[in-house]
């Protein structure tokens, strides 16, 4: 799908996790917003997303394929002039602390 | 466009090499009347499966992850070893290559702990350590039916500990995590004692894979999302009909407890080799593939039919066969096996080739003047 042209400014934090939403890790079926793997989104005055993230482990064989998601999603918006994705270690992603309560529910937390 | 990187693909084709020249010899170990190249050739079936085809796929999964080149050297060594037993070069060639790939192996695991140490990494190391003691094992002259619990601490640790590090996320607890150290380490323990004795190594062995399936069962997250759809459903199912033979297989160890040819020796590797551990390879295809080769590899309704195929056919083999002594039965469910791999391989390839289609036809729609 090709979004229609959004000027820069209207490009936010809050706009680009709405879109993260659909970056779906296949094994859970959960999206990474929910699993808590985001740690930091900054958009840049000239359009540029810089997002640091974690994965649940450094052996993570999805790392490659969820950081190819993101810029999939992302680069659609003509508004977003480059997406740049760091995944980060440090603090270890946590289940209790990082994945929402929808995320939780779903993977029958309450069970 | 997504990147794609010629040289992963060539490790893979590395890897392909090898699965299709073990499944040659595996018609050969069927008895089937086809050629055989050399008279030895399908001695090198076990370990042109287990390290050649899943030990190079699963080497190039961990090089990805890390993101260091030098990383590569270890798929590249297995997949290379595994051509080079596959046409028959001296077999010491591809034994130190395989060796190689397995220290590689290694070090990739302990790169991984330098950033984020965790007892699933560990027991995936342990699972890279078998490997090497396996190959270190047949180069100092050990029969290759004597190798294969190493061969299968290799696979089964590996997955034991992605499957521990992915239950995190539906909370296991203290006792459940003791209980996962329990099975590994009776499994491993077991594995260890084979090289000395035989028969009480391969029992409780069995007894640790037992262990581990009714863990699985019960803490991994595939019997949440088995409820949900599409892909992770699909991932859900393979997973779950995996574990049902990893407690067979662990059943036949421990009732059987012995490595020589025969019926027996037919079912406790194929049970634990193509219903769990291909098992596995099925399920993970759809999102590995991606991830390491970077292509679209879109889930289809349609591969449930090399799944069914798999199980199935491992029934009239393990069955039909093996149990109840019949030969042909034992032939016909070995090449339906194969029919199933072959038929997984064509059926992901011809996703892939779907998706690129598709994308190449959006492109030149989006170009084409107005």
């Amino acid at each position: 799908m090709i979004l229609p042209a959004t000027p820069a400014a209207l490009v936010t934090q809050k706009s680009v996790i709405e879109l993260l939403y659909d970056v779906i890790d296949p094994e859970l079926g959960i999206n990474i917003v929910d699993l808590g793997l985001l740690r930091d989104v900054e958009v840049e005055p000239d359009g540029v997303v810089r997002i640091k993230m974690t994965l649940t482990t450094p052996a993570c064989p999805l790392g490659p394929y969820i950081t190819d998601e993101i810029h999939q999603i992302l680069e659609q918006v003509a508004a977003i002039t480059d997406v740049d994705v760091e995944v980060i270690w440090d603090p270890a992603w946590n289940p209790e602390r990082d994945m929402s309560e929808h995320a939780k529910k779903m993977l029958g937390w309450n069970h | 466009m997504r990147r794609v990187f010629p040289s992963r693909l060539m490790i893979g084709a590395l890897g392909g090499v090898a699965l299709l020249a073990g499944l040659w010899a595996g018609l050969l170990l069927l008895k089937l009347e086809i050629p055989s190249p050399r008279p030895d050739f399908k001695e090198v079936h076990g370990p042109l499966m287990v390290l050649g085809f899943f030990g190079t796929l699963i080497a190039l999964e961990r090089a990805v992850a890390l993101g260091d080149r030098a990383g590569y050297l270890s798929p590249a060594s297995a997949g290379l070893g595994g051509v080079a037993l596959a046409v028959g070069l001296p077999i010491l060639i591809g034994q130190l290559l395989l060796a190689l790939g397995g220290l590689g192996l290694l070090a990739l695991y302990i790169g991984a702990s330098n950033r984020q140490a965790s007892l699933h990494l560990g027991v995936m190391a342990v699972g890279a350590l078998s490997w090497i003691v396996a190959v270190l094992a047949w180069i100092a002259g050990r029969d290759v039916a004597l190798l294969v619990p190493f061969l299968a601490g290799f696979v089964v640790l590996t997955i034991a500990g992605e499957r521990l590090e992915l239950a995190r996320v539906i909370r296991v607890s203290g006792a459940a995590r003791i209980g996962f150290i329990l099975a590994v380490g009776i499994f491993a323990f077991g594995s260890m004692l084979s090289l000395a004795t035989v028969s009480l190594g391969v029992r409780i062995a069995g007894a640790g894979l037992i262990a581990l399936a009714f863990w699985l069962a019960r803490n991994d997250v595939a019997r949440r999302t088995v409820r949900q759809s599409g892909l992770t459903r699909y991932m859900a199912v393979c997973l779950l009909a995996g574990y049902a033979w990893l407690a067979t297989a662990g059943v036949l160890w421990l009732s059987f407890g012995a490595l020589s040819d025969g019926r027996a020796f037919d079912a406790m590797l194929h049970a634990l080799f193509l219903g769990f551990v291909m098992g596995m390879v099925f399920a993970h295809a759809p999102v590995i593939v991606p991830a390491v080769f970077r292509v679209a590899m879109p889930y289809r309704s349609r591969f449930y039919c090399h799944f069914y195929l798999l199980h199935a056919s491992l029934l009239i083999r393990l069955v039909g066969g093996d149990l109840a002594g019949d030969r042909l039965c034992v032939q016909i469910g070995g090449v339906l096996n194969e029919v199933a791999v072959l038929a997984f391989l064509a059926s992901s390839g011809a996703s892939v080739y779907e998706a690129r289609k598709s994308q190449y036809l959006l492109i030149t729609k989006v170009k084409e003047p107005s």
